[in-house]
């Protein structure tokens, strides 16, 4: 089995799994570190713990609702720890976002079991969240011993009740709360575009000293909104950001997110990962 | 208003898109969970229902590249797969397990959500019908063995008697616009697509019984209406009857066959022979 090392002063390159990735990792021999791997996925699919066997994994998770307020149950908490375990991932990177909600239930009817989506969805940015996100935090943290990082989530529109920008979210998270950045490039340049926040300014406001993990990916506008979407290559502004975090910062991996097409090009993701190795200073 | 709330809106309509769409018609539902339209972008909410779903056709890009290269150009993702979330939720549909019967059940809903009107929107549909042969035919088993065997019996001309059938399998498919071309312009960074022309073609998906190739055939409308009757069971005089009407068979249709046949599309078979056995 290959195991990710983690060196202080270097950043690991690596690829969100997806069809295709597997093939392309091992076409192109110490191209790429390690590949990044959905917990859902694994749970759904055991035998894809056999990719071990030739690359590295590491452990992405969307299953923690750690912004939300109804907990995952106790099983899929062991079952998260103990993959990390088995993988002996570096860290286990979770949404900071909510996939499961209190059913809804008009007043004086008995509610039913409670809402429970397939993906993340971007939190209520308030006071009330961040202290529920620290006390799941706290109660993760005590039942699983590999490292948490938290990943910004993509903002579509702001969420009733919001008070804060998402970086002063992200900031009172982290400010209290003992866990690392995921920091989401292409989220972070989306929500900025949909709340009409300038990116360049915002980034270095977090705290980039913080920052473990990048992930990068495409966006795509419709409607008039800016879209997550795993099936393009990152534009522009997304490397200039990178380019920023860069200079304050020293990630210790890099993850790109080109995963939800099996026709996503070679040959952007092999030019992508060397861009970026350039950008690191280790071409 | 408390975050908890807020969370359990939200989710509700995520899970069921076509309840965003109810709260947006009758806000008054939305107030009796104590929300009003103005505190949330109820639009964006479904759209962003609507990227889920999408997300859930990702197995399909493999099979239609170029329907969701289109999607993405023409920037309709959103609308039709928020409209797709809703649709689905409302009739209680569940999303197919295969990536054939999800490509079947998303076109026939394309089928009655694009409009025949918009330029656009007839790319669109020609395009992943296109697609869609394709893959239906990839994945067509080999015929039965003893099918095969039974072609050619009968190789003279055309005649009244003349029974055509298809040597293989196709799909056909009249289009407004060449799906190729439109295929070609895709390939550009910014597709040209206003500037494609707009020129109806009639194609055949044609795969042979003894290979795995697929041939796309341009026919004439004769062409495709002998290819769309040619089912092993109905005469040249019949296919003539229904066409131009009359007792004689007539002689651009007996033609046609030929021509189907020489192509090896076509095998003839002699009903009076048939019926003799
Ligand atoms: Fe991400």
């Amino acid at each position: 089995m290959k195991y990710l090392s983690t060196p202080a002063g270097t950043t690991r390159i690596g690829l969100a799994y997806g069809p295709g990735i597997p093939e392309f990792v091992e076409a192109h021999p110490g191209l790429v570190d390690y590949i990044e791997i959905p917990f859902e996925q694994l749970r759904h699919s055991p035998l894809l713990r056999s990719l071990q066997e030739s690359v590295p994994l590491v452990l992405h998770c969307a299953s923690m609702s750690v912004a939300g307020f109804v907990p995952p149950a106790d099983a899929t908490i062991d079952a998260i720890a103990l993959e990390a375990e088995r993988m002996r991932t570096p860290w286990i990177g979770e949404h900071l976002a909510f996939v499961a909600a209190d059913p809804l239930a008009l007043p004086g009817v008995a509610p039913g079991s409670p809402t429970t989506l397939t993906y993340t969805v971007c939190p209520q940015l308030s006071e009330e969240t961040v202290q529920q996100v620290v006390d799941n935090v706290a109660l993760l943290q005590s039942r699983c011993t590999t490292p948490l990082i938290l990943e910004n989530p993509p903002q579509y529109f702001t969420v009733p009740g919001s008070t804060m920008t998402m970086v002063d979210f992200v900031n009172a998270v982290l400010s209290r709360c003992q866990v690392g950045l995921l920091l989401d490039l292409s989220h972070f340049l989306i929500a900025m575009l949909n709340t009409g926040a300038d990116a360049h300014q915002e980034v270095t406001r977090l705290p980039l000293e913080r920052v473990r993990e990048i992930h990068i990916s495409g966006l795509n506008t419709q409607s008039g909104i800016a879209w997550d979407d795993h099936a393009t290559p990152a534009p522009a502004p997304v490397f200039e950001l990178l380019e920023l975090v860069l200079a304050h910062s020293r990630p210790l991996a890099l993850t790109m997110e080109y995963n939800w097409s099996p026709n996503f090009p070679a040959s952007i993701l092999h030019a992508h990962i060397t861009r970026v190795r350039h950008l690191l200073g280790t071409a | 208003m408390s975050a908890r709330h807020v969370h359990a809106v939200m989710a509700a309509g995520l899970a069921n898109p076509h309840l965003i769409e109810r709260w947006q018609q009758e806000p008054t539902l939305l107030r009796e969970y104590g929300l009003s339209p103005a505190d949330i972008d109820l639009p964006a909410l479904w759209k962003f229902a609507g990227l889920a779903v999408k997300v859930r056709h990702n197995g399909l890009r493999g099979d239609l590249p170029w329907t969701f290269r289109l999607l993405n150009v023409l920037g309709l993702e959103a609308d039709i797969f928020a409209s797709y979330g809703s649709f689905l939720a409302k009739t209680g549909t569940s999303l197919g397990n295969s990536s054939e019967a999800r490509a079947h059940d998303l076109c026939a809903f394309l089928e009655g959500w694009l409009d025949g009107e918009n330029p656009g929107h007839c790319l669109l549909w020609d395009l992943i019908r296109h697609e869609l042969a394709l893959m239906q035919l990839c994945k067509t088993s080999t015929p039965d063995p003893f099918l095969q065997t039974l072609a050619p019996l009968d190789q003279g001309s055309p005649c009244a008697a003349t029974v055509p059938r298809i040597c293989g399998t196709i799909v056909l498919h009249a289009m407004r616009c060449d799906p190729q071309t439109v295929i070609a312009a895709l390939r550009h960074v910014s597709p040209p697509l206003h500037t494609l022309p707009r020129e109806p073609v009639h194609l055949c998906y044609w795969r042979q019984a003894s290979t795995s190739d697929i041939q796309i055939l341009h026919v004439d409308e004769l062409g495709f209406y002998l290819l769309s009757c040619s089912d092993g069971s109905v005469s040249a005089a019949d296919l003539s009857r229904r066409l131009v009407g009359g007792r004689r068979v007539a002689p651009n249709l007996l033609n046609g066959l030929a021509q189907l046949r020489e192509a090896g599309i076509l095998s003839f078979h002699n009903k009076a022979k048939k019926t003799a056995r």
